[in-house]
């Protein structure tokens, strides 16, 4: 199908060495892995891998948004209001900027899920888009574990709904293991990022084909 | 929240008119209360209340204000504007969950009404389906697989996470509809305390 086709798939590009082209639309993503093992770069390599021209909202609890502009520019996505989104919990102060819709506290649930209306409405509530959420981990140092999980839900099933693709990070490191294996089942597939004797490693569990064994993924 | 079956509904409006005649189509459903300024409605609500019909402009403290008010006490009330005109502002920024126009019918203001219960009842399904996984993530903690395979009680939680799972799914349709996606928010939000340190 051709791109932008609202119901053909989302391309990987080569973010993830993995025998996997594309994934399907409505699907939710959960990028796991420890911290510095590079885990908000897969996200955001998969929210633009190269040739995409998918409308992007980028949510926030922790990275100013500026930052996460350049990271963008970076990959050479096109960073204008048209096509381009952040939804900033950071706290951070910073200028006006079309791009950007500030909430005040990640702990106001209710203000980033009107800030996520605002942010697709403002990329022209497109048929295809692609979210990121940066980082389930900080959002828990704000609400509960059970509110944290209500809105993780809500927002992945709104996605969902349209068709848009989402993938959110999270540092299983930092929480307990039952509080990751029940957000864990919020999400249809798991990346999961390893570093064993320095070098770094992946694996995927939740799609099918694909057998869940840990391949080299050199930075 | 109430468990009387239909809901508890406060009817807010300066125009005792129309209070009377929301009234007379609501009370063979819910249980009806009535304000007919800010100050009383705000006196009148508790936790008993779910659904608040919210007059925009009255005399004395707004319905706006009103509004705020109710928000800052968490209450777990989903409230519905009342207005003359269509609003032409941002009502989910405002923190109503719905709105109504002036004239309504008796199936509009019950289709309304009946919809924010049904809100409240999917973010508290939401909750229960948190508080199931949970359960079932701290059995298998403790337990080995064969052990829980053998015990029905782990039969039952798993059934009742499945049939759960999929009501809450079917029900996501709705999200794509920003006014109820940002309602469900405000419902999770403003359930009870629990906010952790940070």
């Amino acid at each position: 199908m051709a791109e932008g086709d609202a119901r053909s798939e989302y391309p990987l590009g080569d973010a993830l060495p993995i025998d996997v082209g594309a994934f399907d639309p409505g699907m939710n993503l959960l990028v796991s892995g420890p911290a510095m093992s590079g885990k908000r770069q897969v996200v955001f390599d998969l929210l633009a891998p190269a040739a995409s021209t998918d409308p992007i909202v980028v949510m926030t609890t922790d990275d100013p948004a500026p930052r996460i502009h350049t990271e963008f520019e970076d990959r050479q996505s096109c960073v204008t209001p048209e096509t381009f989104r952040i939804v900033d919990a950071s706290g951070a102060p910073g200028d006006d900027d079309p791009t950007v819709h500030r909430v005040n506290s990640p702990a106001d649930l209710t203000g980033m899920g009107v800030a996520f209306t605002e942010a697709v409405e403002g990329v022209g509530s497109p048929p295809r888009l692609r979210l990121g959420f940066v980082s389930i981990s900080t959002l828990l140092q704000y609400v509960d574990a059970e509110r944290a999980f209500s809105f993780l839900h809500v927002l992945s099933r709104r996605t969902s709904a349209a068709g848009y693709l989402g993938v959110y990070s999270l540092d299983p490191t930092t929480h307990e293991d039952r509080f990751v294996n029940v957000v864990t089942s919020i999400f249809d597939a798991v990346i999961e990022l390893r570093e064993e004797d320095g070098s770094r490693e992946v694996r995927v569990r939740g799609l099918s084909g694909m057998a869940p064994e840990w391949t080299a993924f050199p930075y | 929240m109430t468990t009387s079956e239909g809901g508890t509904v406060l009817i807010v409006d300066d125009d005792r008119d129309v209070v009377r005649t929301y009234r007379r189509y609501l009370e063979t459903s819910y249980d009806v209360r009535e304000a007919y300024d800010g100050e009383s409605a705000l006196a009148q609500l508790d936790e008993s209340v779910d659904v608040v019909l919210l007059d925009r402009r009255m005399p004395g403290v707004s319905g706006g204000e009103v509004l705020d008010r109710i928000r800052d006490r968490d209450l777990g009330v989903r409230v519905a504007m009342v207005t003359a005109v269509d609003p032409d502002f941002d009502i989910l920024g405002m923190g109503f969950d719905d709105y109504i126009t002036k004239p309504t019918s008796h199936d509009e203001l019950r289709a309304t009404i009946d919809d924010l219960l049904s809100l409240s009842q999917h973010a508290e399904d939401v909750r229960e389906y948190h508080s199931l996984l949970a359960k079932r993530a701290a059995l298998r903690d403790g337990k080995s697989a064969h052990e829980l395979d053998r015990n029905e009680a782990f039969a039952d939680l798993e059934a009742r996470i499945e049939s759960l799972r999929s009501t809450l799914e079917a029900e996501a349709a709705d999200y794509t509809d920003d006014a109820r996606f940002v309602a469900t928010l405000r419902a999770i939000d403003d359930s009870g305390e629990g906010a952790a340190d940070g």
